[in-house]
């Protein structure tokens, strides 16, 4: 926490007080007790210490007159360098979870803590700023920008972090060589094969030092044999520290995590540890 | 924080350039209307000014102190003079002698136009074989000379006593001298006007005038000076006289009152009624014709702004095009950490951009029109109407570009990314 708390700039500082204020309501519901029943670490002032805290967390859609729970009160901790797979049939709940968890949307109801900021609370812009420093996104479709070199594809999130050209370009050289792609710079998105284009997405999800790595489908557009480079590539970034969630529905992939949540109808199936 | 904003415009203005040259064809198409207008307004910007500048030197040329009495209005006119125009008596050379004696007033010459006569015929001027009857023929004192208007260049004005003494005797203009003796001084030669020889006694340096000057009756230098009681005799039914009365230096305005005044008792005029006799300056000549100019770049500013604006929707319409286009691209970068305001200015600045560069390409076409059209008629670029006419097409960017800006920012990220 007190690291969290260095890394912070100024007017973050405001938002961590916001975040002690807030945690007086949470004892109010009683919802840390639970958590303290689960055997979750709690920081000072009741702010959950893990990277991830979920806490009763639902997400309801308005369809018309009609409600729909698309998550029902699930609650979860992700600690700092785990690798967590998230799978579920299409219509569990996963994709709003994985919205949820990159911050692309935040929850009707319970609270969401990344890094102790309290997330599930925070408006568009705020929302954007965790985004780009503490979630690196990794898409079924890779999501490159067609137009763009590899390099410039990477430096993307350090263009809207305010970072400076020179070092830009440095740590985006840095990341791609991380991802064996270090010969592939100049390249544009068509001149790469899938594999490739996926591992520039992962460079690109990676420049920022985020937090997480969260991964949606990483190997849906890929063939079996792409699929296991990119897989170990995940192995090999959780080895060297990183967080990493992979949203998917495919068992194999799932199973190369080390802890599984299985989603269905909204609600947390079962949540293990395989490795 | 500004040199972060500067190299977010920066990284925007590269990623537009390089959006741009991806759609080379549809993103001009798009910018024709831009690159239209902005080309009318240099182009017409051009000839108006360069038309003013030139009109302002051959007036000027006329001297600053000169006053000009006739018997009409000056101006342009359109249509039948009025009737009350049409009474009004001639002007005399009584009246110029009457206004030499006015303090104000250094001196005043009448000139007697026998160039037409009522009944429009005209008077033959002819030398070595040629004959023509575009010349203007005036006569006039010799005081004229102090105008400066009309400064000789060979040979000498003709004097008081040859105008007393009615001999037969004229000054000449340029372009008389080069019609009529291109080969020979014209001094001392002989010229014949109306069937009566006059000798040539000087010739007259070239009078800088409107567009380079036109040719015949239209050339100022093709004009033939004669005095004032010969032209008189040679033509004693003409009655047209014009005085020019020169201001004593730094006394302009009080020239103007005393002139009025003057020609006002002589003539009769009542106390209520307005003049009955035309009077201008240099300066009041250019002013009028200031405010044609001035009309017509109000209807010029008003033609470009519609064509500004047809191309602004123009934009609005493909800027619409270009975010449904990329709606996944918005998801992608609101994903990576682009806020709402940075997306907007990714969106408006290549709206700018692209309107910009049309209105490059109009200043380009602009300035290239205004070197053909200085073939023909004076013409120069005003600093202002490339800067006007770029600030224009990059503000049509920006306001057009507004709207679909503001839709690609407040696009929902998760609607974006799954946008197929």
């Amino acid at each position: 926490m007190s690291e969290a708390l260095l890394e912070m700039e100024s007017p973050t500082t405001e938002e961590a007080n916001g975040v002690t204020e807030e945690t007086s309501i949470v004892n109010g519901n009683g919802l840390d007790a639970e958590a303290l029943e689960r055997g979750d670490l709690l920081a000072h002032d009741g702010v959950p210490a893990a990277l991830i805290s979920m806490r009763d967390i639902w997400r309801t859609y308005e369809m018309g007159t009609e409600k729909l729970h698309a998550l029902r009160g699930v609650s979860f901790d992700v600690q700092r360098g785990e690798y967590l797979a998230i799978i579920g049939p299409s219509g569990s709940g996963k994709s709003t979870l994985m919205n949820l968890i990159g911050c692309l949307d935040t929850p009707s109801q319970g609270r969401y803590w990344i890094n102790s900021k309290l997330v599930s609370e925070m408006e568009d812009d705020e929302l954007a700023r965790i985004r780009n420093q503490e979630i690196g996104f990794v898409f079924q479709t890779f999501n490159l920008l067609a137009r763009a070199t590899a390099l410039h594809n990477v430096e993307l999130p350090l263009i809207y972090a305010g970072v400076s050209a020179a070092d830009r370009h440095e740590r985006a050289q840095r990341s791609l060589r991380a991802v064996e792609l270090g010969d592939r710079m100049t390249h544009r998105p068509n001149e790469l094969s899938g594999g490739q284009r996926q591992r520039v997405a992962i460079a690109r999800a990676l420049v920022n030092n985020p937090s997480i790595l969260l991964a949606d489908e990483p190997t849906g557009a890929l063939d079996s044999k792409t699929s296991i480079e990119i897989m170990n590539l995940f192995e090999k970034l959780h080895s060297e520290g990183n967080t990493i969630i992979v949203v998917t529905h495919e068992h194999d992939i799932a199973a190369r995590a080390h802890r599984v949540i299985s989603i269905r109808d909204g609600n947390i199936e079962s949540d293990e540890r395989i490795k | 924080m500004k040199l972060k904003i500067r190299s977010d415009i920066y990284e925007n203005l590269m990623m537009a350039f390089g959006t741009l040259r991806a759609n080379k064809l549809r993103s001009s198409l798009t910018v024709v209307g831009v690159v239209i207008g902005v080309w009318t307004v240099m182009a017409i910007a051009s000839i108006i000014s360069g038309i003013d500048e030139a009109v302002k030197k051959a007036i000027e040329s006329f001297g600053t102190r000169s006053i000009i009495i006739s018997k009409y209005d000056p101006g342009i006119r359109v249509g039948r003079r009025s009737r009350e125009e049409r009474m009004r008596k001639d002007l005399t050379y009584e009246d110029a002698m009457a206004l030499r004696a006015l303090p104000s007033i250094e001196t005043s010459v009448p000139f007697l136009d026998i160039t037409n006569n009522f009944f429009g015929a005209k008077l033959n001027v002819s030398a070595n074989g040629k004959t023509s009857t575009a010349v203007r023929l005036q006569g006039t004192l010799p005081d004229y000379e102090r105008a400066g208007v009309m400064v000789i260049g060979e040979g000498r004005w003709f004097s008081q006593f040859e105008n007393d003494t009615n001999q037969d005797v004229c000054t000449i203009g340029s372009s008389v001298a080069e019609n009529f003796f291109p080969y020979q001084s014209p001094v001392g030669q002989t010229i014949s006007i109306g069937g009566n020889d006059f000798r040539v006694i000087g010739v007259f340096e070239p009078r800088e005038q409107l567009g380079g000057g036109g040719s015949g009756s239209n050339d100022q230098n093709n004009v033939i000076y004669i005095p004032y009681n010969v032209a008189h005799k040679l033509k004693p039914d003409a009655s047209q006289v014009t005085i020019l009365a020169i201001a004593q230096a730094g006394h302009m305005d009080e020239a103007l009152d005393q002139v009025t005044d003057m020609l006002r008792v002589r003539r009769g005029v009542s106390f209520k009624e307005p003049n009955d006799f035309g009077i201008s300056t240099a300066e009041s000549i250019i002013s009028q014709f200031r405010s044609i100019t001035a009309g017509v770049a109000v209807a010029m500013v008003a033609i470009s702004s519609v064509g500004l604006m047809v191309g602004g929707i123009g934009v609005m319409n493909i800027m619409l095009v270009s975010v449904t286009e990329r709606t996944r691209e918005i998801g992608t970068r609101k994903a990576i950490g682009a806020r709402r305001k940075d997306i907007l200015w990714q969106f408006l600045i290549e709206a700018a951009t692209l309107t910009g560069t049309g209105g490059l390409v109009g200043l380009l076409l602009g300035w290239v029109t205004t070197l053909l059209i200085r073939l023909f008629v004076p013409s120069y670029v005003p600093l202002w109407a490339p800067v006007m006419g770029f600030a224009a097409s990059v503000g049509i960017g920006l306001i057009f570009g507004l709207w679909p800006a503001w839709k690609a920012a407040r696009l929902d990220p998760i609607e974006a990314l799954r946008y197929e």
